[in-house]
């Protein structure tokens, strides 16, 4: 017998607010977090907006020493994780260390890194370099650091598929506690790649927006909409069997009652155009769930011309004509694209529709795409009363992640 | 320069949280102020800007307290 899965804690660091609660109350209010570069001198860049997590201080959730050698994406991720735990009130002990997980991606790992040691290395020589660069870069890092953080001693793995990574974690730890892996996992994403080399490199790729107004670059199934805006931070859930989390008297935020994951097999960076892959990922992820069903669906929405108009499809493709009359949001519109924790914190924010009858909105979008033609909350959040969501995350490499998540009843 | 003191400043930075006052000439480094080998390849590197001198990984190996360390990036700088 499969085992039910909720998800019973979460916890957020983000552009918007150093946790989930300061960055719903932003994301319901329209607020965006974009604004110019300040991590590094981008004057002599094409693009000079980024969403920064502001004002973070890692030695308010770990030691000095620890903080020291671990770059910043694993940083966000012990501060996510060590909410994560708060908020559902878990403990790791010796009862359960061993039968609970920790399934924590990044999209790049720790690239800041990285580029600061090529420097070393060019400019002093290879006996200059930090013995701690390897540690500090691999992508595994955040699920490593997380593990001697918490105790957690079960599965330990970092999931990485781009912009789909924190949908991923999520969905492949759905899973496993499902078929009766594990009890009780840590799942979510962490990326910290608003860097000299990340922001050069996503701009040459033509992914980001060559709109440097903060206000509006971000505009997601907008018109004019030319790009994504690089962001940062980290979310992560917890998730129990319903078992476990009945058991220990846990409150029940939502539970995921589906995951599907495709693949395009087209290209590196741009999704397929009729979204044939992202639609079989969404009808694996309604897992059986009528459509009838959703009451909102988070977009991947990134504000690429692609990604929203190929999404668009694929929504439509999949849920036929009632797509027209789910609400669609995209609040990378307010955060930025956090690459690997965007999926994470996406399928959070559909917990708290579900749970606050609140649907974050897609703002600056003002000039409809004739491509574009649903519901995209625009502007301003809508109340709604919402049992079931949908969230899509779609990465470079042709990834294609869905999760379902519902009202617990 | 008191080389002694330097080491005790490279200590702290690369080993933050550390208990400043076991920062004796007797102290281990992996027992007393509890650094691994990764943190020794740091303060080696630390001490090389602090002194300029340069302190191969195969000499480091063989350190094994505070008053070692000084010892030998003393006899390096007499050279």
């Amino acid at each position: 017998m499969p085992e039910r899965v909720v998800i019973t804690g979460y916890g957020a660091v983000s552009p918007l607010g150093l946790n989930l609660e300061d960055t719903w109350q932003k994301l319901i209010m329209g607020n965006s977090a974009i604004d110019y570069i300040t991590g590094f001198e981008a004057d002599n860049f094409n693009v000079r907006i980024a969403a920064e997590v502001k004002d973070f201080d890692p030695n308010a959730f770990m030691e000095p020493r620890t903080a020291r050698y671990t770059d910043r994406f694993a940083q966000f991720a012990i501060a996510a994780s060590k909410q994560a735990i708060e908020h559902s009130k878990i403990t790791i002990d010796d009862e359960n260390r061993y039968e609970t997980g920790i399934i924590i991606g990044s999209g790049v790992g720790g690239i800041g890194s990285m580029e600061h040691q090529v420097g070393v290395l060019n400019e002093r020589g290879p006996s200059r370099v930090s013995p701690f660069i390897v540690p500090m870069m691999i992508c595994d890092n955040a699920s490593g650091r997380v593990s001697i953080e918490t105790g957690i001693r079960g599965v330990n793995l970092s999931l990485v598929s781009a912009c789909s990574t924190g949908t991923d974690s999520i969905g492949i730890a759905y899973k496993m506690i499902k078929h009766g892996e594990l009890k009780a996992a840590l799942a979510g994403g962490t990326d910290a790649s608003v860097t000299p080399i990340g922001v050069a490199g996503f701009a040459k790729a033509g992914a980001l927006t060559r709109n440097n107004d903060p206000t509006s670059a971000s505009r997601p199934f907008d018109a004019n909409r030319d790009g994504f805006v690089i962001g940062e931070g980290a979310a992560v859930v917890v998730l129990e069997t319903l078992t476990s989390a009945l058991h220990r008297g846990a409150t029940i935020l939502a539970e995921i009652v589906g995951y599907g994951a495709t693949s395009d097999a087209f290209h590196i960076t741009q999704p397929l155009a009729s979204g044939e892959s992202a639609v079989r990922a969404i009808e694996l992820a309604l897992n059986g769930m009528s459509t009838e069903e959703i009451g909102y669906i988070n977009a991947h929405g990134t504000s690429t011309p692609l990604n929203d108009a190929s999404e668009t499809r694929a929504i439509k493709k999949s849920i036929g004509s009632r797509a027209y009359s789910i609400p669609v949001s995209s609040i990378k519109s307010m955060l930025g694209h956090m690459l690997g924790a965007a999926g994470a914190l996406e399928a959070i924010v559909c917990c708290k529709v579900i749970q606050e009858g609140l649907i974050p909105p897609t703002i600056n979008l003002n000039s409809p795409d004739p491509e574009c033609d649903l519901d995209y909350v625009p502007n301003v959040c809508r109340k709604a009363k919402v049992d079931a969501c949908l969230t899509n995350s779609f990465g470079f490499g042709g990834h294609n992640s869905v999760l379902a998540i519902k009202r617990y009843s | 320069m008191d080389v002694q003191e330097e080491i005790k400043k490279a200590i702290i930075k690369v080993h933050p949280g550390v208990d400043e006052s076991k920062i004796t000439p007797e102290a281990s480094f992996t027992g007393d102020l509890e650094m691994d080998s990764l943190s020794m390849v740091e303060l080696s590197l630390a001490m090389e800007d602090s002194f300029g001198v340069t302190l191969p990984d195969e000499e480091l190996a063989d350190l094994k307290t505070v008053g070692e360390a000084a010892e030998l990036i003393k006899t390096k700088m007499e050279k």
